[in-house]
């Protein structure tokens, strides 16, 4: 059973297709980037996936749950139920702005009363060294600069401990010097066989992160392959075009 | 200086009222402002539709004829007015409440708008539910941005309760209106106007704490 599988989504703005029958699947402990000019709709097939935005067609199936089946979604409480399992990190980190980072960790896993307080407290303090941020604790997000709240929204995600994280162009909102940081959480997480989506613009990092790279382009995926055969052997004239003129 | 003194004395209990007043509007108008704009910002278009009918009224008229409408006008309905016969600070409390309630909605209201989408959705997708993002993400960052308005409010109100002495309940511009009238001396108002400039200071340094606490 995959991990994520996805048919024929579907989905427009308006008249405007943004989707246009996406097709994929993600195995378990996998890492797939997905890459491709602006506007392909990347980021809206990201969303569809964890219920940020509503598909109008398709399948979406999360672990053997589906979340959406032949254009039909399930019950609100499926629906939660099916997102649980997943995490997302945002471009724009959405950390809350008035909690210590200590507090944004804990307080999800308290809400959903799956940690009690101290559990929640030792876990955020592992996850925080993990990520390379232990001692700040009682900062305010105002007071780190992009990479450190990207690793800490990065921590916040895994507090909830989702089978599948959703990486929505992590480091696009980052100065270059410091995308190496938020990559370098992401890549030892690869390591740690974390299946996880990321929607990126970062070609070194797709090529050598990846287990799969999903081409997106005119509101569908292009190419699906290894690294190597999108950067190195692409079918498609729009990828050749696409690598030469980002590389 | 004797008369300075004994003017502050029989001002002193009015206090009880004004501050009374203050507090009780306070209080009340506060949570009644926060749940009507969450009806106001409902999907229920009646919801919706009520409340900017509610709030359009109360602040659209005066305070002063609302709190005649309560003290003097309701007993004198048809039928029922019998049974709406109000005591002076009753029908005061009651009037600001509502008055305030409305002003309170529109300035939470703006608040909210405030709050980046973006924190909708990480908490969505941090499995928060609809109460507890309202709560713990939402409110907490609305008050900080409201914090100026709800001080601007305050001071205002401390001022309104002045009106009362329309309804003569006994408050401190009602002895000083008696002392001036009964003295035909002028000093009164403003042994008077230095409680209100007590009031309005200690107010203002108070939500200047508080934004210090609130500020992140």
């Amino acid at each position: 059973m995959s991990m994520i599988e996805v048919k024929n989504l579907k989905k427009s703005f308006g008249g405007d297709i943004v989707l246009d029958g996406i097709d994929f699947r993600v195995e378990k402990g996998q890492t797939v980037s997905v890459i491709g000019p602006s506007g392909a709709g990347k980021s809206t097939m990201l969303r569809c996936l964890i219920n940020l935005e509503t598909a109008d067609g398709g399948d979406i199936c999360i672990s053997g749950n589906y979340l959406m089946k032949d254009g039909h979604y399930v019950s609100d409480k499926q629906r939660r139920a099916v997102c649980a399992r997943m995490g997302m990190v945002f471009q724009n980190f959405h950390l809350f702005p008035h909690l210590s980072v200590l507090k944004n960790l804990m307080l999800a896993p308290v809400n959903a009363k799956k940690l009690t307080h101290e559990e929640a407290h030792q876990k955020a303090d592992a996850l925080l060294k993990k990520v390379g941020l232990d001692g700040k604790q009682k900062a305010m997000p105002s007071e780190l600069s992009g990479g450190q709240k990207q690793r800490v929204a990065i921590a916040r995600a895994l507090m909830m401990e989702p089978d599948l994280l959703l990486f929505d162009e992590p480091t696009s909102a980052l100065d270059p010097q410091l995308t190496g940081e938020v990559l370098a959480v992401i890549q030892e997480l690869a390591r740690e066989n974390m299946t996880m989506i990321v929607v990126t613009h970062e070609m070194g990092f797709a090529k050598g992160v990846s287990d799969k790279i999903l081409f997106m382009g005119d509101h569908r995926i292009i190419e699906e392959g290894t690294p190597d055969e999108i950067f190195n052997h692409p079918k498609d004239a729009r990828i050749t075009e696409f690598v030469s003129k980002i590389l | 200086m004797n008369y300075i003194f004994s003017l502050t004395m029989s001002m002193m209990e009015g206090v009880q009222y004004t501050v009374g007043l203050f507090l009780i509007t306070v209080l009340f108008s506060i949570p009644l402002g926060l749940a009507l704009t969450l009806l106001r910002n409902s999907k229920n278009g009646v919801f919706r539709g009520v409340t900017g009918f509610y709030v359009w009224l109360m602040r659209g008229t005066p305070l002063l004829l609302q709190l005649f409408f309560f003290y003097f006008g309701l007993p004198n309905l048809p039928f029922v007015g019998q049974y709406l016969v109000l005591g002076r600070f009753e029908a005061a409390c009651i009037t600001f409440i509502l008055n305030y309630a409305a002003y309170f909605c529109e300035i939470f209201r703006g608040g909210i708008l405030s709050v980046d989408a973006g924190q909708y959705e990480a908490a969505q997708v941090l499995g928060f539910s609809k109460w507890q993002t309202n709560f713990k993400i939402v409110f907490p960052q609305m008050l900080k941005v409201c914090l100026p308005s709800i001080s601007n409010e305050c001071i205002t109100l401390v001022k309104d309760t002045a009106l009362i002495t329309a309804i003569s309940v006994t408050e401190i511009l009602y002895f000083a209106k008696a002392a001036v009238n009964r003295d035909t001396n002028a000093t009164a108002y403003i042994v008077a106007a230095v409680f209100y400039l007590i009031m309005t200071y200690g107010l203002t340094r108070l939500f200047r704490w508080l934004e210090r606490k609130f500020h992140y």
